[in-house]
Formats: structure tokens, sequence, C-alpha cells
């Protein structure tokens, strides 16, 4: 690993490239030691933001969603020229995930149901079976990309499934997500000419593509629900009412646009991150495959290593002092989830992959009043994925270096070539 | 001590229980109920605890002369 520039004025976490070359602990140790609260410098098109980098600092912001807020969008970028929102179509306070209270938890009432451990643990066998139908389908070729042929199809079933999509949708969900999410990475910007790839325009072009063709393909997916209704997430959502009202048309289109989206990109990274994880740490690896048993600590420490979810901002609705640094209304906080989650002052030995950490208190579904809705999903994925994997090609392994994705929210993997013995 | 669970915002997660069991018991509706009122000063490292692992921010505590 080649070493960063750590001098704080010249720490720009706006630079994709830190995260794609896996650079990032770097800089975030560097200044959670040094200077836990750093301002982050604009750009030629976005503000400048504070880069929160304690887990205390995280928790204090996240609990208090009325001091912080998310309608202002959520990611760390925001442009200097507001107009430009709303050519992307901005979600910002249409979507759970960029609402505020007091409507965001009556809006998140309407689904959590269907999301609680109880309803998570009824679905195992379900999930079981789609894992193992993922597995069938390389079984016998002892090579593929894990990415592409195995992380991102189990999470990509549950998900279209819950909403009741057909199958044959399935691969556009996964093209689009990777437009939106991975619009930073010149991959994905295929909307974009030729010579843009690679530029923000490019990015642009990609992410504002990929949203207008999920909001087209729902659409459809809407009106035909509207006629027949399903035992799916859209027809629960046609039928909900918040405050006597129901849910507009462009309400449920953005629930859906944010369920597809948060639902199969993050757990895809968690599940190759934890076999890039697991692959590099031998020991840890045997210990586990020695005894099953462990998987559900190793699945909290494959989260708090690989932390998914790079970043949530917030911007503050008045002047608020953390740490002695005054954050002042009206800017953004960027909280750092791969930093927190190595947090000297709370984890032992933070650098260290250890399977066996208890407690293991991270916060890579972040917490508090946005906290993942899909976070029993997402562990209950993880675990079946983990127990059928290694069941059934326990000597699976890394076969050539993974590709790291270009973004700075997303810590993605888009690539991993593996190979194991195939079945008979 | 008292510690009540908002029933708007817990979903279940267990957490506490986990942290207090003698306090907390997550019921078949995926909510949590306090078991006890007041709750005993032996419960305190637990509550305060389940307070700040609550992924949901759902847990209160007030002292008894509040
Ligand atoms: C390992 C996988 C996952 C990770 C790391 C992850 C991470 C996160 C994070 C960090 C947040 C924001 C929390 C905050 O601001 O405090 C979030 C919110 C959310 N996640 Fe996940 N997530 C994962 C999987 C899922 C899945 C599988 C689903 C859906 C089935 C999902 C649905 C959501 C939704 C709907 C929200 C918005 C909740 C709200 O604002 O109230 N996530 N997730
Ligand atoms: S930890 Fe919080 S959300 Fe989970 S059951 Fe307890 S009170 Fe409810």
């Amino acid at each position: 690993m080649t070493q960063v520039t750590l001098k704080p004025e010249d720490i720009n976490l706006n630079d994709p490239e830190i995260f794609e070359r896996n650079q990032a602990h770097q800089v975030f140790d560097y200044l959670r030691n040094n200077e836990p609260i750093h301002w982050n410098p604009e750009g030629e098109r976005n503000v400048g933001y504070w880069n929160i980098t304690k887990y205390e600092d995280v928790m204090f912001i996240s609990r208090n969603p009325e001091l912080f807020i998310s309608s202002k969008g959520i990611t760390s970028f925001y442009p200097k020229d507001e107009s430009e929102l709303d050519e992307q179509m901005s979600g910002n306070g249409k979507m759970l995930i960029t609402m505020d209270p007091p409507r965001h938890v009556r809006l998140r009432r309407l689904v959590n149901k269907g999301f609680t451990p109880r309803a998570v643990n009824a679905m195992e066998d379900h999930i079981r079976e789609i894992t193992n139908q993922v597995l069938d389908d390389v079984a016998k070729k002892g090579r593929c990309d894990f990415v592409l042929d195995v992380a991102s199809q189990l999470p990509l079933a549950v998900i279209c499934g819950m909403m009741g999509l057909e199958k044959k949708d399935w691969p556009y969900m996964f093209e689009l997500t990777n437009k939106v999410l991975g619009q930073g990475d010149p991959e994905y910007q295929t909307d974009a000419p030729e010579e843009l790839r690679g530029t923000p325009e490019g990015a642009r072009i990609a992410g504002q593509m990929g949203t207008m063709q999920m909001f087209g393909f729902f659409a459809q997916q809407l009106q035909d629900r509207k006629e027949h209704r399903k035992d799916d997430l859209i027809s629960l959502l046609v039928d909900s009412e918040v405050d006597g009202q129901h849910l507009t048309d462009e309400d449920i289109l953005w629930f859906c646009f944010l369920l597809i989206l948060a639902g199969n990109e993050t757990t895809r990274n968690a599940i190759s991150g934890g076999l890039l994880a697991l692959s590099e740490h031998p020991d840890q690896r045997q210990q586990l495959q020695n005894d099953m048993s462990m998987l559900p600590t190793a699945i909290e420490e494959i989260l708090r290593w690989v932390s998914p979810v790079t970043h949530m901002a917030r911007v503050a609705t008045q002047d608020v002092e953390i740490r002695g640094t005054t954050i002042k209304e009206g800017q953004r906080v960027v909280m750092w989830y791969p930093s927190v989650n190595r947090d000297e002052d709370i984890f032992p030995n933070p650098h260290t992959f250890d399977i066996t950490r208890q407690p293991n208190d991270h916060l890579a579904f972040g917490i508090g009043e946005h906290f993942c809705l899909g976070a029993g999903f997402a562990r209950l994925e993880l675990k079946v994925m983990f127990e059928e994997l290694f069941r059934r090609f326990p000597d699976i392994e890394k076969d050539g270096e993974p590709e790291r994705l270009r973004s700075t929210f997303i810590g993605g993997i888009k690539h991993m070539p593996v190979k194991f013995t195939p079945e008979a | 001590m008292r510690v009540f669970v908002d029933p708007d915002l817990c979903e279940g997660h267990s957490k506490c229980e986990k942290s207090a069991p003698a306090v907390f018991e997550v019921r078949d509706d995926d909510l949590s109920y306090v078991l006890l009122d007041p709750v005993p000063e032996e419960h305190r490292e637990g509550v305060e605890r389940a307070v700040r692992v609550c992924p949901r921010g759902a847990i209160a505590m007030t002292e008894d002369n509040e």
C-alpha cells in the first residue's frame, strides 16, 4: 500500500481514488488521532463539509435527528448551485432515508413489521433455497466472478422477491442499481459518451439515467399493482395511509427506489468483503470453518471490518458544538462508518480482524432514527450464504485481485475471481 | 429509576433484553416491554447499556425523584 499525504489541509475525502485504492483507513486513522472533526474543502461543484470520524460523535449526531437533519441529502456531495438538484431528480425529503421526524417514523411504521426479527426469521428457509439455487449455477464450474455470480445474486433475489418483481426483471434491477450507486465508476457510465467516462459529468449522466429508468420501471409496476394487488411491498404501499391520506404515486416510487438500492448493493458488498476478509486472515477462516457456531460473531466482525456503507451525511439545524468545534447552522456533517468502526476508544485492537470479538457494537447499520431497516435481512442473508458456501465449497479461494468500486459512498467490490473444487 | 420503551420506535431488535434480561422482554409482537416499575438500582448498569446500544434509541430512563 502506498502512503498517502497526511496533512489536514490536503485531506479531501471527495476523492474516490482513496477508496478505490483502499487507502481510506490511513486517512481515517490520522484524522481520528489528529483532527477528529475535520473540515473537508469544497470542490469545484460541491460544498465543503465536516468529516466526523469518532464513534461517540456519530452516535450523538445520529441520535439527534432534529439537530441534524437528513432532508438536505445523505451523501457528502451537495452542489453549490442548488438548481443542479432538480436536474438530478433529487429525492431529498421524499424517501425514508432522506426524511425527518415526525413524518419519518410514520412512514417507517407502514413497512417495519415486515422487517422485524420475527418476520425475517420466517424467511430463513426461503433464503436458504435461493442461496442454493445461486450456488447450483456455479457449482460445476469450479471458478466464477464471486461478485457477479454469487454475492450479488442473493440480496437481489430477496429484495426483488419482496417487491413482487418477476425474475426476468432482476438483471435490469442489478444494472440500474449499479448505475445509480456506482455512478462514479467508469464501468457503469455506459450512458455517457466515451470522452466523458471517468469524469464528474459522466457520473451525473449515469446517475440521472439510472434514476429515470428506475422510475419508468416502477411506474409500470405500480400501475400493475393498482389493477391487481399481489402479496408484496408495492401492493402494501398502494393500500397504506399516513395521517389518513394515501401515499402519492411519487411517494411510492421513491420508496421502491430506496428499497431496491438499499436492499441489493450493500449486502452484496458485505458478502464479497466478508469472503475477502476471511481469505486475508486464514487463521480466522480456519477457526470459523472448524466451528460454524462462531458465525454470528464472525458476521458482526465482517460488518465492522467491511462497513459496506461508507458514510451518511446530515445538516445542522442550529449551531452545535462537538469536541470544541462549532458546527454552524446549515453546515454538512459526514459520518464515516469505516472510521468509527475502528475507533480505538471503543474497539480494542481495532485493526485486528477477530471473529470472536465481543462486545461488537459497530455502527455499520447506523443507529437511531434511520437505523437500517433491512439489518435483519442483511444479517440472515450473510449467515445463510456463509453456511451454504463453506458447506458446499469449503476450499473456495481468491483467484486474482478484487476490483474495487470507485465511490466515496459504497465500499464496494465490483469483481472478484474465485476458484473452488467443482461439485461432481 | 423508571424505564420506558417507545413503541413507535422499538422494532424488536432485542439488544435491551440481552443487556438487562430481568428488565426487558421482547414479546411476540416484536415490541420490548419493561417488566419492572420502578427498576431496582442493581439493574442500572444493564439498563444504561440497553439505552446506549438500542439501535432505535427507543429506551428512556428517569430517576425516581424526577
Ligand atoms: C450489510 C448490508 C447493509 C448495510 C451495511 C446497510 C447500511 C445502512 C445504513 C448505514 C443506513 C443508514 C443508517 C443511519 O443513517 O443511521 C441504512 C438505512 C436503510 N437501509 Fe440498510 N444496509 C444494509 C442492508 C439493507 C437491506 C438488505 C435493506 C432492505 C431490505 C436495507 C434497507 C434500508 C432502508 C430502507 C434504510 C433507510 C431507513 C430509514 O431511513 O429509516 N438495508 N442502511
Ligand atoms: S433494543 Fe430497542 S428496538 Fe430493540 S427491542 Fe429493545 S427497545 Fe426495542
